[in-house]
């Protein structure tokens, strides 16, 4: 009888643990129609969190100050550490949420973080009208239903050059094409300069020397054609743009250290004109931000979009661009975050850009003075450019990793190429994509 | 009888409720990605075979371990056996080796990440001492890295190993070490002959903890070179940790199952070997 009773016990203990254990993000709405209160409506009482990350979290300081004054309800910044986004996809899967975070906007994070099941969506947003046409629907949106609002100028990948040392050689143009940036790196090799400089041991930045090369072919369907598994990375494309990049390093174009050099060593070797060329994306002009003054920056630092057909940039949205409301399941404070969300992109758009320093993304909202030239180019870029493979792709392989490891010497081109092709492929499968 | 619910319920909510999840979400598709949770089968276990990744990080991972082992215990027994007797600066010097066992691992590897870098501060000591340039990459070599951080964890550890030989060698009784005198064998061969078999359940204790400690490693490989260079030192769980990251929660739990399993294939005969020499005691 004893025994009997504990088996009962025991098994009861497990089928409840079961159940408590089941994924807590099983029900989400359904329904897309969405109310959106006065922006400046009273919210005594109310505290809104909002996820951040440690490049992001000082971002709403002074919308959050704004809001406070206009509505009475506090928003606290929780910093949450590094690598920002498998962080927020641990805590989601395990039922943390909170009311806002800072995400990555394009379709495949949006997928990464089942935007259907987990967000709200943001559908007829107050302040759409009155953003720049063509930035509109850039991005933020997933199978045709809003879930990210955009609040800074999505970064575009392309080329930082140092304006001293391209003056320095006689150059007074930027190259109009990659090959005549090849061209000109090979002129400024001979003459004892470093043209380029790649941050191998940080290792993020690499993919972007394979995706400005891909700018043209993604214009013409690339990513679509992946997408739906009727190209493959190891195809002649990518895998070109892969051999062409193993080609330039093996040639000597880039710095000596590749391998060990950092994130923060490529800021400072392009500042101090060691290097001619950075390709990088916005957050690099944000660390040269903090290593220098506008004026300084200006007068060193210029930026031009490449590929292989010109001068088109290649744009890929980052977490610190764009903010999503969570589904939590509060109404009051659902309704509450979407508030403050049209307050920041509505009466506090100015003050915020004028806080940060950066390009307005409205056309009724001057830019504040004092925003540096290069991004001002960055943002001039934007409406021409074409997605990059986190934009248009439906999963997110670590291309960037597998590329670290080809200039570490362990991998070749093809290699690469196939394990990205190979993880794509699980991705594509776990996000339930077409064709896989 | 009783108190033992509490301390029962614990060790069910965190470890045997998570131990037989390992074991169901092994064969589904839950993922970050949608919401549903479908059962498929042995396909987890199916990709990760066939992609290769799996058996370069469990290679790695067996490696860092066998590494550890060796590197902890000997520095272990080396300082267990100089530390051994009672002088007030033994006892200090003890305390100090058992520092860095208190310590925070993210901690220990983030010191050594800075100590290490080309730039850092032993590059610079050998420079200064050398009088000539010296900026050699400790962490960015493809072939020796998973060395230095073996050498860091042990390192961490050292102190723990030299505490259980410590105890190890105060419990040898004086008889056996004057009958040994007696019957004239030298320090040496008393060291070899007498004390070290006698010190066979520690060297189990030892090795058992270094092997299965390391195989469970994270903290300080990632702290200090996050699996890089190349992924010479993506050790299992680094590799878990990405993929579980990218939302493949399957996959990852996958993957902690082969581990469990490796783990615990290991652990029992390398155990049960260790045993089989303590028997002559």
């Amino acid at each position: 009888m004893k025994r009997w009773t504990s088996t009962v016990a025991v098994a009861a203990a497990l089928t409840l643990g079961l159940a408590a254990c089941s994924d807590p993000t099983a029900d989400g709405p359904a329904d897309t129609t969405v109310s959106w209160p006065d922006p400046t409506g009273r919210l005594d009482g109310v505290a809104l969190t909002i996820w951040a990350a440690q490049n992001s979290n000082t971002v709403p300081q002074k919308v959050i100050e704004g809001f406070r004054a206009a509505t009475g309800a506090t928003v606290e910044v929780v910093t949450i550490p590094d690598p920002y986004e498998q962080g927020i996809q641990t805590k989601v899967a395990t039922g943390d949420k909170p009311d806002l975070a800072f995400w990555q906007p394009t379709a495949s994070m949006l997928t990464a973080i089942n935007a259907k099941g987990n967000l709200q969506p943001l559908t007829d947003a107050p302040w759409l009208p009155s953003m720049a046409p063509q930035l509109r629907d850039i991005t933020g949106l997933l199978d045709g239903t809003r879930y990210a609002a955009l609040v800074t100028s999505p970064a575009v990948e392309g080329v930082y050059y140092n304006r001293e040392v391209f003056a320095a050689h006689g150059v007074t143009a930027p190259p109009r094409n990659f090959d005549e940036m090849v061209a000109l790196a090979r002129q400024l090799k001979a003459k004892g300069v470093t043209p380029f400089y790649e941050m191998g041991a940080d290792r993020w930045a690499t993919q972007w020397w394979v995706q400005v090369q891909l700018a043209d072919a993604a214009k013409s369907g690339l990513w679509e054609r992946i997408n739906t598994g009727q190209e493959k990375f190891t195809d002649p494309t990518v895998l070109g743009a892969i051999r062409k990049y193993r080609a330039l390093i093996d040639e000597g174009l880039f710095n000596a250290d590749i391998r060990t050099a950092t994130f923060d060593d490529q800021g400072t070797a392009l500042l101090d004109g060691k290097a001619a060329m950075v390709v990088q994306v916005n957050s690099f002009f944000g660390q040269l931000q903090a290593k220098a003054d506008t004026a300084t920056l200006d007068k060193k630092i210029g930026f031009f979009p490449i590929s292989p057909s010109g001068n088109v940039g290649t744009f890929i949205p980052d977490q610190s661009n764009a903010l999503v409301a969570f589904a939590t399941g509060d109404t009051k404070r659902e309704a509450a975050a979407r508030q403050l969300l049209a307050y920041w992109m509505g009466p506090g758009y100015q003050d915020f850009l004028a806080d940060r320093n950066t390009v307005s993304l409205q056309t009724a909202v001057p830019d504040p003075a004092g925003v540096p030239q290069a991004l001002r180019d960055v943002h001039a870029a934007l409406p021409a450019s074409v997605g990059s493979m986190q934009a248009q792709a439906v999963a997110n392989p670590d291309l960037f990793l597998n590329l670290a490891d080809m200039i570490a010497g362990t991998t070749t081109p093809e290699q690469v190429a196939k394990a990205t092709q190979d993880q794509f492929t699980q991705l594509a499968k776990a996000a339930g994509a077409p064709g896989f | 009888m009783w108190f033992l619910v509490p301390a029962f319920a614990i060790l069910l909510v965190f470890f045997v409720l998570p131990t037989l999840f390992n074991f169901v979400y092994a064969f589904t598709d839950w993922s970050g990605f949608k919401s549903e949770i479908n059962p498929v089968g042995f396909d987890n276990f199916v990709d990760l075979a066939s992609s290769g990744t799996l058996f370069s990080a469990l290679r790695i991972t067996v490696v860092y371990a066998a590494l550890v082992a060796v590197f902890q215990n000997v520095f272990g027994f080396a300082l267990a056996v100089l530390l051994e007797r009672d002088t007030r600066l033994n006892r200090v010097a003890r305390v100090f080796f058992l520092i860095p066992v208190l310590m925070s691992a993210l901690a220990v590897g983030y010191l050594f990440q800075a100590l290490l870098k080309p730039d850092g501060s032993v590059n610079q000591l050998i420079s200064a001492v050398a009088r000539q340039p010296f900026d050699h990459g400790w962490l960015a070599d493809n072939t020796w890295t998973i060395v230095v951080v073996a050498l860091i964890h042990s390192w961490k550890w050292m102190g723990l190993s030299m505490l259980i030989y410590l105890a190890g060698l105060k419990t040898i009784p004086e008889d056996v070490m004057e009958a040994a005198r007696i019957d004239g064998a030298s320090r040496w061969r008393t060291f070899w002959a007498v004390r070290s078999p006698l010190l066979a359940p520690a060297v189990t204790f030892n090795v058992a903890t270094a092997l299965l400690g390391s195989m469970n490693g994270f903290d300080i490989v990632q702290a200090t070179t996050g699996g890089g260079p190349a992924r010479t030192t993506e050790i299992l769980n680094i590799f878990i940790y990405r993929t579980f990251g990218q939302g493949l929660f399957a996959q990852a739990t996958t993957m902690s199952l082969v581990l469990f399993l490796l783990v615990a294939l290991m652990a029992f005969p390398v155990i049960h070997l260790l045993r089989k020499r303590e028997e002559i005691l």
